[in-house]
């Protein structure tokens, strides 16, 4: 199959399904060794669908780190200790 | 005068098990915010997660005495919470839950991609209004994931919690934590990319 410029054009040594399935987040989280972290760069430089995949991989991990735990509710803490005291009392 | 050094998870667990009232406040008072977080990544709902931080206490005050002190308290409690949410979930309708592998990337037979499989709509994050409607979405998109994807997300993206705590709690290594979370990921930013393609379309069709 003719290749386009916008179409993956590194060797077949790390496919783009290696990099981004098993790879990625390695890569991401800093645990990747060196010597694999410049095979994964040299695919990225030769594959336009890999960069953009990473750029919506990485705004994926942005988007994720808005969220944040849920409001706690007041008194909560009040609450469970009333809870477990009265069935204490039941199963006395 | 220094203060009182804060007694550790197990001086606790033995307070409570020799029946110290104030052993266990103490306990409640450090955990009720990370077992409520908790139970409601599982139940979505805070009546919900208010009940099963309870019954997650209820089962800690009854059941400390089967802990074994060799192993880390923050796991066996952590647990007993996610076991309080899931019973309480089973008593609702179920949620349908997605099949992961068909939202992960296709590729060619020899492994690699053609054109880019989705719009690059990473842009959108460096806009406010934009990402904290992306962020919301992305919510329910992990609301959607199988159980042993969701929590893992959940726990590690949301609760902050450190890789090898939840790998311990959920009694799973770190490398099936790694894949777990790392799909849910893959899942989350494909269907994010399907409501910022649906987006765009609107914008041009409006």
């Amino acid at each position: 199959m003719k290749k386009n410029d916008s179409d993956c054009h590194a060797p077949d040594d790390v496919t783009c399904q290696k990099l981004i399935l098993d790879q990625l987040l390695a890569y991401e989280d800093g645990s990747m060794p060196e010597s694999a972290r410049q095979d994964f760069r040299r695919h990225i430089d030769m594959c336009p669908p890999c960069v953009e995949f990473l750029k919506t991989y990485q705004a994926t991990g942005k988007t994720l780190k808005m969220l944040k735990p849920r409001q706690i509710p007041v008194d909560l803490a009040k609450a469970v200790l009333s809870f477990v005291r009265a069935r204490c009392e039941k199963e006395k | 005068m220094s203060a009182e050094p804060e007694p550790s998870d197990l001086e606790l667990v033995r307070g409570i098990k020799a029946g110290d009232d104030q052993a266990f406040e103490q306990m409640v008072d450090r955990y009720h915010s990370r077992v409520y977080s908790l139970a409601y990544g599982v139940l979505r709902n805070s009546e919900d997660a208010e009940e099963a931080t309870q019954d997650a206490f209820w089962t800690l005050y009854r059941k400390i005495g089967t802990f074994d002190e060799s192993r880390k308290f923050f796991s066996w409690f952590y647990r007993v919470a996610l076991n309080a949410a899931y019973s309480r979930a089973r008593r609702r309708p179920a949620i349908p839950t997605v099949a992961i592998e068909e939202y992960l990337p296709k590729f060619r037979s020899d492994g690699h991609m053609l054109a880019p499989d989705v719009r690059d709509w990473s842009v959108a994050v460096e806009d406010e209004v934009a990402a904290r409607e992306l962020a919301a979405r992305a919510e329910g998109f992990i609301a959607e994931l199988p159980p042993a994807y969701r929590d893992v997300i959940w726990m590690y993206d949301v609760e902050e919690m450190p890789a090898d705590q939840i790998a311990e709690t959920l009694e799973i290594s770190i490398p099936a934590f790694k894949s777990r979370l790392h799909r849910a990921r893959l899942y989350v930013r494909q269907r994010l990319s399907e409501v910022t393609r649906g987006a765009a379309q609107e914008k041009v069709a409006g």
